[in-house]
């Protein structure tokens, strides 16, 4: 690691900016304070590093090719500019001008939110993972390229940068270091949002270059505007994997139940994060079982073109406007078509912040329809005595992971945690928690990015605080014969903690498992047989 | 885009060696994936697994969910982890032709 590297230095040849060394990483708690019985991080092939942009660190998110030419080069940098221009103007950026602006010019460098970033702290405090880092750039180049006088004044009111294609592919992969958790925003004691900073670093590359991560755009966005589902389902494949998943539910729990699919004036339009199906089926099974048993008049829609019913991401959120609103769209148009009172968004969180926060300012008349959050449907079935509980069926170690755009965003905090203390006789909380939880650093699309080495670095560096956390709750029953459930209702989020769980074989070694939120619900349902939730299996 | 040689035929892959376009892919190709995934050598178990993930891909264009792959071949989860150390999406889909896995699965 490079301790002293400065703003401007993201100019400068030298490969890399800053090296990001394990060895610099703070000691992880017990079993895994040995650091070498820490999985190792796997270098960047040549091949790699020869084809792509990769001089910012010891990894790749984007995989940018290298320009071909000066001309090439001198085009992007054209490019780069253009799109400066249109986040700081109006009618191109009129939802985040003002914060954006505010932003730029009131930070006053107290640093008070490198302390809150979970990946400056667990990177050894690395300099360019600083939240300010990636800002001052920005800063700097706001200050020489769009205010007045700025190319003769700001080296000495604001600081030196050069505007080189060098700095252009640091500064995309860069915003690729932060989980978009907002950590550092919630701290700042003048309200500044380096999480929208890079959010709209993110926009500038896609809007404007075309530099994005595949995962999130070619196989998430596209494809699902193609399909209906960044999981490639079809409609067809949907029904039949919710068949099979009703037909496997029901012979688990001795409950029989159907999903029901497109109900005209049904009370509650449910959307899940159509990962839950494919690959956590049993999310979806609970949800019916619940539904089912609680009486709630509720539907799946098949809706897969025109409008999208039943795959709730939008990754737009992480990295595109245009993409978002496209998406957002969509998914009111499914409900407006069956003609449902509200959508219930199912345990997914950039879904819940997309749909129901910023797709406000896109769903205007007739297609802003009532949508909420399954959290408080959920409680309010736990608590309403239509179902009987056996809690002691839940009797094992729990603890919440709160997802940040559900919870410190939304501020979305007790529904889940009084269906756990009301069901999981040995709940306990993380430290911190509620809003001040720390991201399991699969936030902003990351947990489904694991190009070259990338997946080395988020469980590494990202997820990091999260591993420390987990192991801190449980930390007086870490023997594996104690079973041990992380609740984590958020797909995004679980997909981080069964990598984490896998890349450190958590499992065998500390006993530890996760899952949902309604997994844990049904579990506890005395109608039902016991044991609804599978151990051991990743 | 990189491409490979494998059984004899060219490929493109994506960075983490799964093929783009499976329309070349046969059993030999298959086989000459396997050993990149920590399968040394296909066993009819394998076959079974690999086969049925095929199928169902030119069926549906899309992989199966792995509860219905462990109803399906009648292995538990930990029998497909035996066989495919890399787990069933990144190794066995791998093997048997299939594009990465996409959205949050």
């Amino acid at each position: 690691m490079n301790p002293s590297v400065k703003v401007e230095e993201i100019s400068k040849p030298a490969d890399p900016l800053s090296h990001v060394d394990p060895r610099d990483l703070p000691i992880l708690p017990k079993p895994y304070d040995d650091a070498e019985k820490i999985p190792a991080w796997k270098p960047l092939s040549d091949k790699a590093k020869g084809e792509y942009e990769s001089s910012l660190d010891d990894t790749i998110a984007l995989s940018i090719r290298k320009p071909a030419s000066k001309e090439e080069e001198e085009r992007l940098i054209r490019q780069f500019l253009d799109g400066l221009e249109k986040l700081f103007s109006r009618e191109n950026n009129w939802t985040f001008l003002q914060p954006m602006t505010l932003s730029m010019e009131n930070c006053a460098k107290c640093q008070t939110c490198a302390e809150a970033c979970h990946i400056y702290e667990m990177s050894g405090h690395n300099e360019i993972y600083r939240p300010t880092y990636r800002a001052e750039v920005l800063r700097r180049l706001y200050y020489k390229y769009l205010k007045p006088g700025g190319a003769l004044f700001s080296k000495w009111l604001h600081g030196d940068i050069e505007l080189n294609w060098t700095t252009i592919a640091r500064l995309a992969e860069l915003s690729y270091r932060c989980n978009l958790c907002r950590r550092c925003a919630q701290t700042c004691p003048l309200g500044l949002d380096n999480g929208l900073i890079t959010h709209d670093l993110r926009k500038l590359f896609s809007q404007e270059m075309g530099i994005y991560a595949k995962e999130l755009h070619d196989n998430g966005s596209m494809l699902q505007l193609r399909v209906g589902s960044s999981t490639g389902m079809n409609p067809l494949v949907v029904k039949d994997n919710i068949e099979f998943i009703d037909e496997d539910t029901s012979e688990r729990t001795g409950i029989p139940i159907q999903t029901p699919w497109d109900v005209e004036g049904a009370d509650v339009l449910l959307i899940h994060n159509a990962g839950e199906i494919m690959a956590w089926p049993e999310n979806h099974g609970a949800f019916a079982t619940i539904f089912e048993a609680a009486g709630i008049r509720w539907t799946l829609s098949s809706e897969s073109q025109e409008a999208l019913g039943y795959d709730n991401i939008n990754y737009g959120l992480f990295y595109d406007d245009v993409m978002l609103a496209k998406v957002a769209v969509k998914h009111a148009k499914a409900a407006k078509k069956l003609g449902v009172k509200k959508i219930v968004l199912g345990e997914c969180g950039h879904a819940h912040k997309a749909l129901t926060v910023i797709a406000d300012r896109v769903l205007t008349g007739e297609l802003n329809i009532p949508r909420e959050s399954a959290m408080a449907l959920l409680k309010e079935i736990v608590f309403s005595g239509k179902i009987k509980f056996d809690p002691s069926r839940n009797d094992f170690p729990v603890t919440l992971h709160d997802p940040c755009n559900m919870v410190r965003l939304m501020g979305i905090v007790q529904p889940q945690r009084e269906i756990l203390q009301l069901l999981c006789p040995q709940f306990r909380e993380m430290t911190p928690h509620g809003v001040d939880n720390y991201c399991c650093g699969g936030g902003s699309g990351f947990a489904i990015m694991s190009g070259h080495n990338f997946e080395d670095w988020r469980m590494h560096v990202s997820g990091r605080k999260k591993m420390e956390q987990i192991l801190h709750a449980f930390h007086d029953e870490l023997d594996p014969s104690i079973r041990k459930y992380v609740c984590a209702p958020c797909s995004n989020c679980k997909g981080q903690m069964r990598d984490l769980i896998k890349y450190y074989d958590m499992w065998n070694q500390c006993g530890i498992s996760y899952g949902g939120l309604v997994e844990l619900i049904v579990n506890a349902m005395a109608d039902a047989q016991p044991g609804y939730i599978e151990w051991g299996l990743f | 885009m990189a491409t490979i040689e494998l059984a004899g035929k060219q490929f493109d892959v994506d960075e983490d060696g799964f093929i783009q376009d499976a329309t070349d892919w046969d059993e030999a190709v298959a086989a000459a994936i396997a050993p990149t995934e920590g399968v040394d050598s296909m066993t009819e178990e394998h076959w079974v697994v690999v086969n049925f993930i095929r199928d169902y891909y030119k069926e549906f264009g899309v992989a199966p969910m792995i509860r219905k792959l462990c109803k399906s071949t009648k292995m538990d989860l930990k029998k497909i982890y035996e066989l495919f150390p890399s787990g069933p999406a990144k190794g066995a889909c791998k093997i048997a032709g299939l594009p990465k896995p996409t959205g949050c699965v």
